[in-house]
């Protein structure tokens, strides 16, 4: 009953989260959208800085600055011009690389 | 005054919303691929949980998972449904952002179509509709609906299997380098890069906070930096 109990709560207060701004798009001042639009990629950036952050690898020391180092390659990429499939399998095939050289090296 | 539009924004049916419905439908399906691992793991945690039919519920009504995974989280070491609520609602706040900033392109849209978007908004359709102004709604619905239809089905491989699955770490770094790849492009946009860095560094600054309470910081300071920014140009 408990994990029904969460659910639900949880998927009413989502379902509000994303259909109230919506449902009264004719009222949202423009500004007001325009600010949320910068939270959004705010909150985008505090995601992928995190999971760079919280990242673990127990075959590896330092495992954080292996991530932040694959992730920053594929981000570069995107960045110039690269398609997402391609950063993102550039990113991760550094940071395989670079597990196995420091694996080796020990 | 008519625009033209660029073949390939028009479908087979000559229509520039069934081509960005189709645009949106191809820009979504190599994601899913990035989504999967995260899957997995979300199904993994709904089969482990103490009632999987209602956890497994969660695929379509929380529909976001990290805040159906923290939810999970918090009932299996113990918490009461209200922690465990508060958790999932807290992680799932962001979502309002990306509804308010959605609103100018879906003032003209009929009401059920802007509940329709509203039932399948979350981070990856929102980013990648986030910089078509034009015909933005179309090709929304089709990243959306892509990711709608998949995510359940994908969750659900992870219940049945997920368990049997060894997580490989690297898997842990798909999702955020797929979501980062997909908006780094607009930081060439002064402002956005202002928001992002502020997102970035307050997320480094509240790395040990949870994660509900630190993306509502990092949302707050990036949209005062970015609206900051915006001002003086």
């Amino acid at each position: 009953m408990n994990v029904l109990l969460a659910v639900l709560v949880v998927g009413l207060g989502s379902l509000l989260f994303r259909a109230v701004p919506l449902v009264g798009a004719h009222r949202l001042p423009v500004r007001l959208a325009e600010a949320a639009g910068f939270a959004g990629l705010a909150v985008i950036a505090a995601v992928t800085v995190r999971s760079v952050l919280h990242h673990q690898d127990g075959s590896i020391a330092g495992a954080p600055l292996v991530g932040a180092l694959a992730v920053g390659v594929g981000l570069l990429l995107a960045f110039r011009g690269r398609s997402v499939p391609v950063a993102v399998g550039v990113g991760l095939a550094s940071y395989l690389l670079v597990v196995a050289a420091l694996t080796s090296l020990h | 005054m008519t625009e033209r539009l660029a073949p390939e924004a028009l479908g087979r049916t000559g229509s520039p919303g069934a081509g960005q419905l189709h645009a949106g439908i191809r820009a979504m399906a190599p994601i899913l691929l990035a989504y999967a691992p995260f899957a997995l793991v979300v199904g993994a945690s709904v089969a482990a949980s103490t009632d999987p039919w209602a956890a497994w519920a969660g695929t379509w009504l929380v529909y976001g998972g990290a805040a159906h995974l923290a939810l999970l989280d918090v009932l299996a070491h113990g918490g009461g449904w209200m922690a465990a609520a508060a958790v999932g609602l807290l992680v799932n706040a962001r979502l309002t952002a990306y509804a308010a900033a959605m609103a100018p392109a879906w003032r003209s849209e009929p009401m059920w179509r802007r509940i329709a978007a509203a039932v399948m908004l979350t981070d990856a359709p929102w980013a990648l509709a986030r910089d078509r102004a034009r015909n933005a709604p179309s090709y929304y619905f089709g990243a959306a609906i892509t990711l709608f239809a998949a995510w359940p089905a994908m969750v659900t491989a992870g219940a049945l299997v997920g368990s049997r699955i060894s997580a490989t770490p690297v898997t842990d770094l798909v999702t955020p380098l797929t979501l980062g790849a997909v908006v780094v492009p607009q930081l060439r946009q002064r402002p956005v890069a202002a928001a992002m860095a502020a997102g970035g560094v307050t997320a480094v600054v509240t790395w040990q906070a949870d994660t509900g309470t630190a993306l509502l910081l990092a949302g707050s300071v990036g949209a005062a930096c970015g609206m900051l920014a915006e001002r003086a140009r």
